[in-house]
């Protein structure tokens, strides 16, 4: 699964420690999540659509693979 | 986040303070041939040995009880540093404790197999003592190994 989290974080200039703590979670997890290690459960891609006030669809994306 | 059966974060210091003790003075004991032990007391056996080798059920009983100390400190301790919460224990981290774990068990368990093959008389009674405990110690490793890669991989972040 591919995301635009990376994108979305920098063009409303927040960090990943921010952006960690706005939903709760280690700054090691957002890291996972920008660098595709690990896809975030349901509840914490909708905490971060709502975050960056956009649809989910638009900040994740399937591949072929998934 | 819902129940995940883990000890409080403060827990792992104490962990920490009873297992790298324990963990030192266990090891020099069984080098030792268990013979520095310098607690005698009376312990109550559910099920225990007396004068070499007659069978006692539900009976006080002279002991040496620094292996059981030891043990105790050395089973709490572990416990406690495997099982508390990480600072901020969320998905990803419960995902790293669950790889850990199943890794431990295999090298725990293939270890174990290894030495069921290759080890016989009294020398495997060292490789149950040591198995006690060991599936608990190398989970711990793993788990502080990934975790540190993780936070490397942070690293060059802003």
């Amino acid at each position: 699964m591919k995301n635009n989290i990376r994108i979305e974080r920098a063009r409303i200039k927040m960090t990943q420690a921010e952006l960690a703590a706005q939903i709760g979670v280690s700054r090691q997890s957002i890291n996972a999540i920008e660098g595709e290690k690990y896809v975030p459960s349901t509840v914490l891609a909708l905490k971060m659509a709502a975050l960056f006030k956009m649809p989910v669809e638009n900040l994740f994306e399937l591949e072929p693979t998934d | 986040m819902k129940s995940n059966y883990l000890f409080p974060y403060s827990f792992r210091k104490i962990g920490w303070v009873l297992l790298i003790p324990s963990l030192l003075f266990g090891i020099v004991y069984m080098i030792m041939d268990y013979d520095i032990g310098f607690i005698d007391g009376t312990a109550f056996a559910i099920w225990g040995e007396e004068n070499f080798f007659d069978t006692v059920f539900f009976k006080f009983i002279e002991n040496d009880l620094t292996d059981e100390l030891i043990g105790i400190a050395l089973l709490v301790g572990s416990v406690f540093v495997a099982l508390s919460k990480e600072p901020v224990e969320d998905e990803f981290i419960q995902r790293l404790r669950l790889e850990s774990l199943v890794w431990a068990l295999y090298w725990n368990y293939g270890i174990l197999l290894l030495a069921i093959i290759f080890i016989y008389g009294s020398p495997f009674f060292t490789v149950m003592t040591i198995n006690l405990f060991s599936l608990l110690l190398i989970f711990v490793l793993r788990f502080r190994v990934r975790l540190r890669a993780e936070q490397k991989a942070m690293g060059n972040e802003e």
